[in-house]
């Protein structure tokens, strides 16, 4: 049971990060909230793909050591156990850019949308769309006057 | 409808979580050397990225040699976000008029 | 591989992950969640994931973090929930 738990609770950790980023997803209201969440979700993905690289057992930073450097072109081959898995580390380094690429075009949209609605509370904007479907002065326009 | 929106979910985060909690009974202890991921194709990066690319950091040699058009896409990615980050936050000039 | 830095760093990560969602200031939260890259990137550099580590601290904590300030700053602070 120990040995079960031990084997499993960082898998456990990263779906109760998952579940924090997609509950501010879906129940908060506020769009920087939701924003917030998004970066958490994503987070929590990338450190599932990280952690699939991970060797128990002595291996190190997927750098050559000098003496395996000096023995490349040597019949002597690299042991794999010694380092880890240089693939998840790669395919995350894109994922990391891309996602900073979707926050800055999200955070570029909310600022548009504060311009046009003068709020960023989902459930006021809601509100203020609903009465300019059907033909009423819109709510921030009528407390002002 | 607006007061049952945040019970309904947090009950649909739980079940996800619950399920994806399930799943990771199948998955592969943390951290095993032998597993799919760490068996399939990273060992002939390990032992030949080197030898190939010239560079002893294998996560470098593997991003901009074995798979630089992966790394052009994403320059592609940012380029895409950073022009339309210009667009959207451009300061919309009003037409001048032309009698003056 | 140290495990009991590990479960620590977890911990961390998580309670960070919580409070920033629970916070109403939003400057508070998005420094929040700042701290939370930064904890991130501790831990990847604890898992051996070294490139990851110095781009999340150099793109998550950094560039996302001043972007997030000049959008609160253009927008409104406080938020309701």
């Amino acid at each position: 049971m120990t040995e079960y738990f031990l084997a499993k609770y960082n898998f456990w950790i990263y779906v109760v990060l998952m579940m924090i980023g997609l509950y501010a997803m879906m129940g908060k209201r506020n769009l920087v909230k939701k924003l917030i969440g998004m970066n958490i979700f994503q987070t929590s993905i990338i450190l599932l793909f990280v952690s699939a690289g991970v060797k128990k057992g002595g291996a190190t930073v997927p750098i050559l050591r000098h003496s395996d450097y000096g023995s490349v072109h040597a019949e002597h081959l690299i042991r794999v156990a010694d380092y880890l898995n240089p693939l998840p580390h790669v395919l995350m380094l894109t994922a990391i850019v891309v996602s900073i690429a979707t926050t800055g075009v999200a955070l570029a949209t909310l600022i548009l949308i504060y311009k046009r609605y003068n709020t960023l509370e989902e459930d006021e904007i809601m509100a203020i769309r609903k009465d300019i479907r059907s033909y009423k002065t819109p709510r921030i326009l009528r407390s002002k006057d | 409808m607006r007061k049952w929106f945040k019970p309904i979910s947090l009950a649909t985060v739980i079940l996800t979580g619950m399920l994806l909690i399930y799943g990771t009974h199948d998955m592969p202890s943390w951290g095993d050397p032998n597993s799919p991921a760490n068996r399939h194709i990273s060992p002939r990066y390990i032992t030949e990225a080197t030898r190939k690319t010239a560079t002893p950091n294998i996560v470098s040699a593997v991003l901009g040699d074995y798979r630089s058009y992966d790394t052009l896409g994403e320059s592609a990615v940012i380029f895409t976000a950073s022009i339309s980050c210009l667009f959207l936050l451009r300061r919309i000039r009003r037409q001048r008029n032309h009698d003056d | 591989m140290i495990w009991q830095l590990d479960i620590v760093l977890l911990i961390f990560i998580v309670i960070c992950a919580i409070a920033a969602i629970n916070i109403k200031d939003l400057m508070g939260a998005v420094i929040i969640l700042g701290a939370y890259s930064f904890f991130m990137c501790l831990l990847w550099t604890e898992m051996g994931a070294v490139d990851v580590a110095f781009t999340e601290a150099a793109v998550g904590a950094g560039i996302s973090t001043v972007l997030f300030i000049a959008a609160v700053n253009k927008t409104a602070r406080r938020s309701k929930d």
